[in-house]
C-alpha cells in the first residue's frame, strides 16, 4: 500500500518536472498532491478565470484554513469541496506550503491608508476610508494597503473580478463562513449589489 | 430636534463634570498629561456632530493645513524617529481618522481646550494636548510648540468640529480661516472667534462636552477584572488580528493591525495603558468592525490582559519604578505590580527608541 502511494507519487513528480521542463528540486517542486489543481488555479497558483481563482500571494496559514473549511462544509462551493476531500494526511499542509510559495507576478505600488486625502472614485474611498455611517470600515485596514493582504487576510489586489464578486454574494447568503466572529461576513453584509460590483472591479485591477 | 438632543446631553455631561471634579480634589498630584477625560455613559438614540466631508476641504494654504493634518494623523508613521518611536499611527485609537463619535474623536476634543487644571493651575492648549500624544502614545518625543505639524492637526481638528457645528446650525459657507496661533490654542474660550450666530446656540462650556467626547464609560465590572480572564477573551476575538503575541500585524511595512503591548506599541505614561480607558475604548470599538459585541465583564478583563505587559518605559519615571509608581500610578493600572513574577516597569522597553 505505502510502497504503492510513494511510487505513484514519483511518477507523478517526475512526469510533471519532465512536462514543465524544469529539473526537480528537493524544495519548492511541485507535491503530487497539488498536481490535481493546476488544472483550475495553474502549475504556479496564478488562476485560471474563470476556473478557480489565484493562490499565489495567499500564506499557507489562510490556505490551509481554507481547505479546511471546504472540507468541514463551513465554506460551501460544488467544485471545491470533492477537491478539498482528496487532500488527506499532510496533504493540506503540502499544498498550501507550495502554492504560497508562489511568486505574484505583477508589482503592486503599495498605496499606505492616510497618504491620499480625497478620492474622486467613492469605489477607492469605501476600500481606504470605508463608510463608518454604516459601520463599514475600510478594506485595507484589515487586507493591508492596496489590498496586498497577509496572514488571514487574503490579498484582495490583481486577484479575479468575478472571483472577488462570488465571495461577496456568497457570505451575503451564507455559503461561505468560517473567518472569526464574521469579521469579514460582516463587512460584506452592508455592502450593496452595486458596490460588490465595484469593489471586484476595483482590486482585481490594483495590479 | 436632533440640535436639542445635543444640548440635552451637553448640559447634563456639563453637570456630571462638576460632579466628578469634586470628588477627584483629594487624589494626589499626578502632573499627567493623560489625566483620564471626563467620559459618560452612552445615551440610546444619541446623535452625533457630523463633520462635512475631507472633498469640502477647501484649496488654499489654510486647506493645505487641513489635508496635512488628516495625512498626519492617519499615517502618522511618516514621522517616525522624527517625533514618533513606535508602531501606531493617531487613527489607532481615534478611529475613523479622528471622526467617529465614542472613539475620542477629534472634532470633540477641539472645543475642550485650552482646559484650565485648577490643581496646578495650569492652563493646557491644544498643542499641549497633542504633544501628550506624542509623548505618551506615539512613545515619541513630541514637535515643538508652533511647530507646522501641531498646526496641521489643529488646523484639521477645528476644520472637522467646526464645519459640524456650523451645519447643526445651518450656517452654511466654508469654515473661517484662522491663524496659526488661534488655532493652536484651542476653543473653549471667550474670545474664540466664532461665525456669525454660532455663539448664540451654545455656550461655550456646551460646546467643550459635546456628545461623543472621548470614549464612553461603561458600569464597573461585577467581578473584579482579571487578567486571567483577560486571555480567554484575547485568545477567541483580539488575536485574529493583534496576533498571538500582541504585536499586531504589518503589510507592506505598515502596520494596519497594530501592536497593543511590547516595544512597538504605546508606553507606560499613555492613557490607554490605564485598564478603566482601555476598557471604555474596547467595549466600544473592538473587536474591529464591531461584528461582536463584547460583555463589560469581557471588556474589562481583555484591557486587564493587554495592560498587564511590559511596553516602554513611563517618559517621566527617573529610574526608580516605586517612586514613579506612587507618582503617577496609583489607579487602574499594572506599573510597579508584579506579574508572573516580575515587576512591571523594571524590564520596560526604551522610550523613542529609533527604528532599526
Ligand atoms: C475543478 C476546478 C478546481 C480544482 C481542480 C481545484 N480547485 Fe480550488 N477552487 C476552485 C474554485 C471554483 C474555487 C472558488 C470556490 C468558491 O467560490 O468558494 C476554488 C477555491 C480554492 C481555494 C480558496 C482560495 C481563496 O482565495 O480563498 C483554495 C485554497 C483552493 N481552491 C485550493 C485548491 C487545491 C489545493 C486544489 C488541489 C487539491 C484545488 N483547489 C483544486 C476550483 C478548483
Ligand atoms: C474587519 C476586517 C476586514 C475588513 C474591514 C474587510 N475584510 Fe475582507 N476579509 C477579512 C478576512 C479575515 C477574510 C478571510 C476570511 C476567512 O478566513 O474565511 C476576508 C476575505 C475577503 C475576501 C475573500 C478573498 C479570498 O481570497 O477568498 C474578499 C473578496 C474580501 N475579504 C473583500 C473585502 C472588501 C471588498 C472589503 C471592504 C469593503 C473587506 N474585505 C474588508 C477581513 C476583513
Ligand atoms: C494608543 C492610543 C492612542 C494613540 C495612538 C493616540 N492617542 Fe490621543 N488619546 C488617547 C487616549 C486614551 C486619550 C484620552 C485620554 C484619557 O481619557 O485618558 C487621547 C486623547 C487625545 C486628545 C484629547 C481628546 C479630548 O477629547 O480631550 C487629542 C487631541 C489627541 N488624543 C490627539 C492625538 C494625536 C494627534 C495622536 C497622534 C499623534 C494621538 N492622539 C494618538 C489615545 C491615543
Ligand atoms: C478585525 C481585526 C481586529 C480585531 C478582531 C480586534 N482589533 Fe483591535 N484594532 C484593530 C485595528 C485595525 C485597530 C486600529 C484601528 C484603525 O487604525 O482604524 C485596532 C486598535 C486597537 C487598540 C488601540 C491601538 C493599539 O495598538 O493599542 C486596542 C487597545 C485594541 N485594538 C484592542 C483590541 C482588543 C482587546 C480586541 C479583542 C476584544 C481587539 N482589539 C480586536 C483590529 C482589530
Amino acid at each position: 500500500m505505502k510502497i504503492n502511494t510513494l511510487v505513484i507519487s514519483l511518477t507523478l513528480v517526475s512526469g510533471y518536472a519532465a512536462a514543465s521542463d524544469t529539473p526537480v528540486q528537493p524544495t519548492g517542486a511541485m507535491p503530487p498532491s497539488a498536481q490535481l489543481c493546476v488544472s483550475c488555479h495553474g502549475a504556479q497558483g496564478e488562476g485560471i478565470e474563470p476556473l478557480g481563482p489565484r493562490l499565489a500571494g495567499l500564506s499557507s496559514e489562510y490556505i490551509s484554513t481554507q481547505l479546511h473549511h471546504f472540507q468541514k462544509g463551513i465554506r460551501q462551493n460544488a467544485t471545491m469541496m470533492p477537491m478539498a476531500m482528496t487532500l488527506q494526511g499532510d496533504g493540506i499542509e503540502q499544498v498550501a506550503s507550495y502554492f504560497s510559495a508562489q511568486q505574484v507576478k505583477t508589482q503592486v505600488t503599495p498605496l499606505i491608508r492616510g497618504k491620499q486625502v480625497t478620492f474622486a472614485d467613492d469605489t477607492a474611498r469605501l476600500a481606504y476610508q470605508g463608510d463608518w455611517s454604516r459601520g463599514l470600515p475600510a478594506c485595507v485596514t484589515c487586507h493591508g494597503p492596496s489590498g496586498l493582504g497577509g496572514g488571514l487576510f487574503p490579498r484582495l489586489a490583481g486577484q479575479q473580478a468575478s472571483y472577488i464578486k462570488t465571495q461577496l454574494l456568497a457570505w451575503q447568503d451564507g455559503a461561505r463562513k468560517g473567518d472569526v466572529d464574521g469579521m469579514m461576513a460582516n463587512v460584506a453584509n452592508k455592502l450593496t449589489a452595486a458596490e460588490v460590483d465595484a469593489l471586484a472591479t476595483y482590486f482585481a485591477n490594483l495590479k | 430636534m436632533k440640535y436639542s438632543a445635543m444640548l440635552l446631553l451637553a448640559a447634563t455631561g456639563l453637570f456630571t463634570l462638576q460632579a466628578q471634579a469634586s470628588s477627584t480634589e483629594q487624589a494626589p498630584e499626578r502632573p499627567d498629561k493623560q489625566a483620564p477625560l471626563p467620559s459618560f455613559p452612552k445615551m440610546p438614540e444619541q446623535t452625533y456632530l457630523t463633520p462635512r466631508p475631507l472633498s469640502a476641504i477647501p484649496d488654499g494654504a489654510f486647506g493645505d493645513k487641513v489635508r496635512l493634518g488628516y495625512q498626519l494623523f492617519v499615517n502618522t508613521q511618516q514621522l517616525r524617529d522624527k517625533y514618533v518611536g513606535n508602531e501606531l499611527n493617531c487613527t489607532n485609537c481615534h478611529m475613523d481618522a479622528g471622526r467617529k463619535a465614542n472613539a475620542s474623536p477629534l472634532w470633540g476634543a477641539y472645543f475642550a481646550y485650552p482646559a484650565y487644571r485648577k490643581k496646578d493651575d495650569k492652563v493646557s492648549s491644544f498643542e499641549e494636548r497633542i504633544q501628550g500624544c506624542f509623548n505618551y502614545s506615539m512613545n515619541g518625543k513630541a514637535p515643538a510648540s508652533g511647530s507646522p505639524e501641531l498646526v496641521a492637526l489643529s488646523a484639521y481638528a477645528y476644520w472637522l468640529g467646526m464645519g459640524g457645528l456650523m451645519d447643526e446650525a445651518k450656517i452654511s459657507g466654508p469654515v473661517p480661516e484662522l491663524s496659526d496661533t488661534e488655532l493652536l490654542k484651542g476653543a473653549k474660550r471667550e474670545d474664540f472667534p466664532l461665525p456669525e450666530g454660532l455663539a448664540k446656540v451654545m455656550t461655550v462650556e456646551q460646546r467643550a462636552n459635546l456628545p461623543g467626547r472621548a470614549y464612553p464609560e461603561i458600569p464597573k465590572p461585577e467581578l473584579a477584572y482579571s487578567p486571567e480572564r483577560g486571555k480567554e477573551v484575547y485568545v477567541a476575538h483580539c488575536q485574529t488580528c493583534h496576533s498571538v503575541d500582541g504585536q499586531g500585524q504589518a503589510i507592506a511595512g505598515v502596520y494596519a493591525l497594530p501592536p497593543l503591548w511590547g516595544p512597538k506599541s504605546y508606553n507606560w505614561g499613555a492613557g490607554m495603558h490605564r485598564v478603566n480607558t482601555a476598557a471604555f475604548f474596547i467595549y466600544e470599538n473592538m473587536p474591529f468592525g464591531k461584528s461582536m459585541q463584547l460583555t463589560h465583564q469581557q471588556a474589562w478583563d481583555v484591557a486587564a490582559y493587554i495592560n498587564s505587559h511590559e511596553r516602554p518605559q513611563d517618559p517621566r519615571s527617573k529610574g526608580d519604578v516605586k517612586q514613579a509608581q506612587e507618582k503617577y500610578h496609583n489607579d487602574s493600572d499594572y506599573y510597579g505590580l508584579s506579574v508572573d513574577g516580575k515587576v512591571l516597569g523594571t524590564e520596560s522597553y526604551p522610550v523613542f527608541p529609533k527604528k532599526s
